[in-house]
């Protein structure tokens, strides 16, 4: 059995939904569930699934949770399941990103106390988008034509050592001249892992490590990239740059 | 001109007068359109009126109170009166009763006899004053008549005109009327008790030589008053024969009583949904409130507490009892109802008055055929659907739906990008869930203000905090260096400096809320 870093916990229609939507980004995932029914249905729909006693920790172990798994997606439609498995994965591995969907805000704390590092509540995305298409339909609309995969894309790009970005403000990046894209913010690990929007005021110098979030076209990102890499930035269209 | 021929022109005038018929809907709006926003200022005012003519008449008895008070009453019945006939008036359309007569003639080439005509006409107007409410309303009035002054006591019906004004208590003659076949035997029941029991009770107490009972009367008082456990004890039995028939008399009339209280308090427990229910279609009516939640579920409770931050209204309906109560918690109108029922949502007024619909079940079956029935109703309604399976999406907007939210769409795009990209899954999760200050928000450029014309780079967004994301522009638009077409607009994303914007743009900013509001706040004193 090859290892597998990403591995989702249960199989109901939201499993199915994320691991599709995993695959069409070229990651390769894994569904596990104790249901040996759902795992069939997965299975007849041509995706990798298994079945797997969550509850028990050698099981567990044995798929990969503490050695090699890097992301685990708990989404069993049962709040104490989804508890149950985080608690587990927790004690097997500090490390362990656990992703947990939730019902409600007093299920996400509950969720966080138990270890996972990041709750998602999809019922309050829903309300909130259908609230959006009530408030602001002209920018959902842009946002679900435009964003997200179709023509403009959201990247982050790490700042690496030695760069000619380093030492650079924020603000003096100029990426929507240089290169079409839009900078959203930067995150400093040494500060934590908040998003430090563009927007906020806050002179933030770069330097290595730090992460750009970028919007843009995927063509630009790419060439944002391979500067990046190469560190051999654009110069501002119609300035001489020394 | 014939009188038949001046007859038919009258009629034909009043059917084709937009005035005469805005004047009788707007008397129908204050005397009988119950959800006319009006009606309930009539009716406290014809509710005060009442009460103080009563009080009045009460206080005449043993005071006198002078010129005044006839005056007064004298407006009282004035006012009485305009109604009844305003009533009568728009019970029916009588010219209607004879253009129909009318046309039936021409149409079988029958010679057309306008007296019988009329005639008919005026009976079925007449029909009006035999009704119930039309009399209790005429016996209000006639007392104040001089020579009728002996029929004084009817002015207590005044009292029961009430019934026009309030619902509650019309709402409880209905309810009472709906169990008539329980209430009819119980009657039936008890009228043959007491009958016996006060024939018994004659028998056997009439004849003594001092006799509480001198007549039938008095037996039949004594039976009433025993089975109905009041019991005066005005009139006791004396033999023992007497107090037998009593004992079974009290009996039975603890068995009247409770059978009268179940019946009461079952029919208003039936009908207690349906009382709340007009409640909220009056209410509804009333605030013009025009969105429409059905399935009050996690996703509908989000909605609505966004909504309701927005100061938006909205009526929820959904099956759960206990989901409605979630919803009157909260303070929202709620009904308790499938959104399948078609009456339901017509009463809501989704034919006419709702404009949004939001279908929010967690059943796509439920969502498809809400959808669907309310889109063959009212084809200009938004109806904005939620779609629990991805496969379902499809028949939504097949079934009329204009927008579908998928919720595992959506966790399954914030998934993917948090396993790909954790740090930019923050931004995205934020903007998604309107959760971060930072974010999307549009300005529109208005004609002729200040950003009117203006060249994207004369505009010093950095300095406001703001990055310009794009512009969203009405029109066709060729897809090329960073244009993306919309529905029926098109995107420009990261518009260059020289990009002149115009009127009627939408400008597409990206940064915190605070200035946003400031931008706009700026752009409308036009002090850029």
């Amino acid at each position: 059995m090859s290892r597998r870093d990403t591995l989702i916990f249960g199989c109901s229609a939201l499993g199915h939904e994320v691991a599709m939507q995993l695959s069409d980004r070229g990651i390769d995932v894994f569904l596990y569930s104790n249901d040996l029914d759902e795992v069939g249905a997965l299975l007849a729909k041509g995706l990798q699934a298994g079945v797997v006693d969550y509850t028990d920790d050698e099981k567990l172990r044995d798929i990969g949770i503490g050695n090699w798994v890097k992301t685990i997606f708990c989404l069993f439609s049962e709040e104490p399941k989804n508890l149950f498995l985080t608690l587990s994965a927790r004690a097997l591995d500090e490390k362990l990103k656990i992703i947990c969907v939730c019902e409600s805000n007093a299920s996400a704390e509950r969720l966080r106390a138990a270890g996972a590092t990041k709750v998602i509540d999809p019922y309050e995305i829903s309300g909130h988008r259908v609230h959006e298409l009530i408030a602001r339909p002209y920018l959902v609309e842009m946002l679900e034509n435009a964003m997200f995969g179709k023509y403009i894309d959201i990247a982050e790009i790490e700042i690496p050592e030695h760069s000619t970005l380093s030492g650079v403000p924020l603000n003096d990046l100029q990426l929507d001249k240089r290169y079409n894209l839009i900078v959203m913010g930067v995150v400093d690990l040494e500060l934590g892992n908040q998003l430090i929007f563009s927007t906020s005021g806050v002179a933030h110098r770069l330097d290595a490590g730090d992460i750009l979030v970028v919007i843009g076209p995927m063509g630009e990102i790419s060439r944002l990239k391979q500067a990046v890499f190469e560190n051999e930035m654009e110069p501002l269209p119609g300035s001489r740059d020394p | 001109m014939s009188f038949s021929h001046r007859v038919i022109k009258q009629c034909y005038a009043m059917e084709g007068s937009t005035r005469y018929k805005g004047l009788k809907q707007a008397v129908f709006n204050l005397l009988e359109n119950p959800r006319a926003p009006i009606r309930p200022y009539f009716d406290i005012f014809m509710i005060l009126l009442v009460l103080t003519s009563v009080w009045m008449l009460i206080y005449e008895v043993k005071n006198d109170l002078g010129l005044l008070g006839d005056i007064f009453e004298i407006i009282v019945v004035g006012i009485f009166i305009i109604e009844y006939l305003l009533r009568f008036w728009i019970y029916n359309d009588g010219h209607k009763t004879i253009l129909e007569r009318y046309e039936r003639a021409q149409f079988i080439n029958e010679s057309f006899h306008v007296w019988s005509a009329l005639g008919h006409a005026s009976l079925e107007k007449l029909r009006y004053i035999v009704r119930p409410l039309a009399i209790i309303d005429l016996l209000a009035i006639i007392p104040s008549y001089r020579p009728l002054r002996f029929l004084r006591i009817f002015l207590l019906f005044r009292l029961f005109k009430l019934f026009r004004y309030t619902r509650s208590i019309s709402e409880f003659v209905k309810v009472l009327s709906e169990k008539r076949i329980e209430l009819v035997t119980l009657f039936i029941f008890m009228a043959f008790i007491t009958f016996t029991a006060a024939t018994a009770m004659f028998f056997f107490e009439a004849d003594r030589s001092d006799p509480q009972i001198s007549g039938f009367f008095d037996s039949i008082y004594w039976a009433l008053v025993t089975i109905s456990t009041v019991g005066y004890g005005d009139i006791t039995p004396h033999t023992t024969e007497g107090r037998i028939v009593t004992l079974v008399l009290i009996i039975a009339g603890l068995g009247v009583i409770s059978f009268f209280t179940s019946i009461i308090v079952s029919a208003f427990g039936e009908k207690i949904h349906e009382i709340r229910a007009h409640r909220i279609f009056s209410e509804v009516e009333r605030k013009h409130i025009d969105t429409l939640i059905c399935g009050f579920g996690r996703v509908g409770q989000v909605v609505a507490e966004r909504l309701a931050a927005d100061k938006q209204m909205f009526v929820v309906v959904d099956p759960k009892e206990e989901n409605v109560r979630i919803a009157k918690k909260q303070g929202y109108p709620a009904v308790l109802g499938d959104g399948e029922d078609n009456d339901l949502l017509l009463s809501l007024g989704i034919d006419t008055r709702v404009r949004r619909l939001l279908c929010l079940t967690g059943d796509d079956v439920v969502n498809v055929y809400i959808t669907l029935t309310a889109r063959q109703i009212n084809p200009g309604i938004e109806i904005i659907s939620r779609a629990n399976h991805r496969e379902n999406v499809t028949k939504l907007y097949r079934a009329g739906a204009s927008h579908c939210v998928a919720p595992y769409e959506v966790l399954g795009l914030i998934a993917a990008e948090y396993a790909g990209q954790p740090v930019a899954f923050e931004a995205v999760y934020g903007l998604l869930t309107g959760q971060s200050h930072e974010g999307i928000e549009a300005v529109r450029i208005q004609q002729g203000g200040v950003l009117d014309g203006q060249p994207m780079g004369d505009v010093d967004f950095r300095h406001r905090k703001l990055t310009p994301f794009g512009v969203i522009r009405k029109g066709d638009c060729e897809p090329g260096d960073s244009r993306y077409p919309l529905r029926d607009s098109c995107f420009h994303f990261n518009p260059r400096d020289d990009f002149t914007l115009r009127a009627d743009d939408l400008l597409v900013l990206f940064g915190h809320e605070y200035s946003v509001v400031h931008f706009r706040d700026c752009l409308e004193r036009g002090t850029l």
